[in-house]
């Protein structure tokens, strides 16, 4: 077990630039969730760690180890893959042992540390079936004890959840996290779901185009977002944004008046931010129109046009109004966020 | 064939088509046997085909293993350069490899007929195994590099195995190819203790022209092991067309 750290990383392919200096680290036995778009370099920081790309700059650590220049069978990690990466000619049992057999670890103690591994994850009964026998969520399961069974150091997981369908991947994700805490080896998950994010790990990195945008708890990321990309990417429906200035009578947002003391903008154009549970229909506040209600069981995502933006409010599923209605719109200052309008960076202030 | 082969020999031909003589005999077999060393030719053509089918699979799956990882710009570059000289005719090049050939000392020799096989028989063959083995996931190649195997263990614990049908058509194609090949071994070999069957029925032929029964005869053994080769191989076409599923399956 160890913890590991990226330190510096660039890659450069060709053309682009998929990670442009990021420093990260997670601790021994953490495990860590790398959140981020496609596209935004989340699954080339797995690979720089595994090993499978060499890195343009920079420094990889896995237990204060340098492993930099180390080829990937020397690094001591497992990962899993989106697609499994499961071995079609050999059955579950053998795909499990690959690792052991590639070692020549004796046979004998193969198939008990395979026994092992089945059982630790939940398919002992699959073990002599092939891949195109098991269903997706078995899969996942096989190429989990593959993972398993080689007591690596440090498990990578490449967005393994994201073939399941949406029943099978909330289990899967709390077996995943029940596995995390019964292995207790440090674990890299990386996914573009922001629900999986929140729900899973320990602490939470957010990525954009190669830079790293905010690292912290799933509390901190949602409450305190860093800046306008984590706002927008964590929490669903995704945060409102407004334009915004801050007068000496306080924030002006379209229609929205705020409480809010004018050096909190320090004099910049500014952004505010309001989750769609923070926007409350009420008797009185700014008019807006209601475009469009999505009801979503319990609840309805209610979409409104507030003077010249959209603002999208959640609300208990009894309470939406009809589509077309008026209603009234106030906003809680506790409840906003505000943003450069520039840099996007978030700018702190207390009611 | 079979029909003519099993008429007397010294006979001729029949008047209308009849599906067996009515007098059939071996004696065409017999005959065939006796005047030139067919079973030695039988056997040399076996050595040769077995010297050249598994080092033509061995070459160019390695040549088309090691294509497939590569960045897809060299990749494309050996392509282009595979498919270049696959347009060169073979004819073009028979009186310079001869002259190679006997510069080198390895006339009548089977190493003329061997050594196409040590560079992969043709590129053909290795674009073949190129693009099989492009189309493997290649999530696959990095999980045994995870798991610490080499590339050569890569190549066959993993890559092997996926494409075996590919393997059986090449073997194939090249056996048949060797078994009938009648030009090289007609250029190169001067020794009749060398020579393979093809040659043994041109010489055949050369002896008797008229004497159709023994000719066909003589045919019937060449053709056989290729017929039952094909026979045998068939199976594992349709097994692998059977099985392939799981390669989309689990990938």
């Amino acid at each position: 077990m160890a913890g590991v750290a990226w330190t510096g990383v660039h890659k450069r392919y060709a053309e682009i630039e998929a990670l442009r200096g990021v420093d990260l680290e997670a601790g021994d036995g953490e495990l860590l969730v790398v959140l981020g778009p496609s596209g935004s370099g989340k699954t080339t920081l797995l690979r720089v760690m595994a090993g499978l790309e060499p890195v343009s700059a920079g420094a990889i650590s896995i237990g204060g180890r340098d492993v930099t220049h180390l080829p990937p069978a020397r690094r001591n990690v497992a990962m899993v893959f989106q697609s499994y990466a499961l071995f079609p000619h050999l059955n579950a049992a053998e795909n499990v042992g690959f690792g052991l057999r590639a070692r020549e670890v004796p046979k004998r103690e193969r198939r008990e540390r395979v026994a092992e591994a089945a059982r630790v994850v939940g398919c002992s009964d699959l073990l002599g079936r092939y891949p195109a026998e098991l269903s997706g969520g078995e899969r996942q399961r096989v190429a989990l004890a593959r993972a398993l069974v080689r007591d690596p150091d440090l498990f990578l997981l490449d967005e393994p959840l994201s073939n399941l369908d949406a029943q099978l991947r909330a289990q899967m994700r709390a077996e995943l996290k029940e596995l995390h805490r019964r292995v207790g080896t440090t674990m890299v998950y990386v996914t573009h779901d922001q629900v999986e994010a929140l729900t899973l790990g320990d602490r939470l990195a957010v990525l954009d185009a190669g830079l790293l945008q905010q690292v912290g708890t799933p509390d901190e990321l949602f409450r305190r977002p860093a800046n306008r990309f984590v706002a927008r990417f964590v929490g669903s429906p995704a945060m409102n944004l407004l334009n915004a200035r801050v007068d000496a009578d306080g924030l002006v947002a379209g229609p929205l008046r705020l409480p809010v003391p004018p050096e909190a903008a320090r004099g910049r154009p500014l952004e505010v931010g309001i989750r769609p549970e923070g926007v409350h229909l009420a008797d009185d506040g700014a008019p807006a129109y209601v475009r469009l209600v999505e009801p979503a069981g319990s609840e309805a995502y209610v979409h409104l046009e507030l003077g010249d933006e959209e603002v999208v409010a959640r609300v208990a599923a009894d309470e939406r109004p009809p589509p077309g209605a008026t209603v009234r719109v106030t906003v809680s200052p506790r409840d906003i966020h505000l943003f450069d309008a520039e840099s996007g960076v978030r700018l702190e202030w207390s009611p | 064939m079979v029909a003519g082969s099993l008429r007397r020999p010294g006979l001729p031909p029949p008047r209308s088509p009849e599906l067996l003589p009515s007098d059939p005999s071996l004696d065409a077999y017999r005959q065939a046997f006796e005047l030139v060393d067919l079973a030695r030719y039988t056997v040399n053509s076996l050595v040769v085909a077995a010297l050249i089918v598994p080092s033509s699979v061995l070459v160019a799956s390695w040549a088309g293993f090691a294509m497939s990882r590569l960045p897809a710009r060299h990749a494309r570059a050996l392509v282009a350069t595979s498919l270049v000289a696959l347009m060169v005719p073979l004819t073009a090049l028979l009186v310079p490899r001869f002259a190679i050939f006997r510069t080198l000392g390895l006339t009548d020799s089977y190493w003329p007929l061997v050594a196409p096989a040590l560079l992969g028989f043709s590129p053909f063959y290795v674009l073949l195994y190129y693009w099989s083995f492009r189309r493997l996931p290649g999530e696959l190649f990095e999980a045994a590099r995870l798991e610490g195997l080499s590339p050569l263990r890569t190549w066959w614990r993993v890559a092997m195995p996926l494409v075996r049908p590919v393997t059986t058509a090449v073997a194939l194609l090249v056996f048949v190819y060797s078994w009938g090949n009648f030009l090289d071994p007609l250029i190169y070999l001067f020794d009749e203790r060398l020579f393979t069957l093809p040659l043994g029925l041109r010489s055949l032929a050369q002896l008797d022209r008229q004497n159709f029964p023994l000719l066909l005869a003589a045919s019937v053994v060449a053709t056989l092991p290729v017929i039952v080769a094909f026979l045998y191989l068939q199976r594992f076409f349709l097994q692998e067309g059977a099985r392939r599923r799981w390669t989309r399956g689990a990938a």
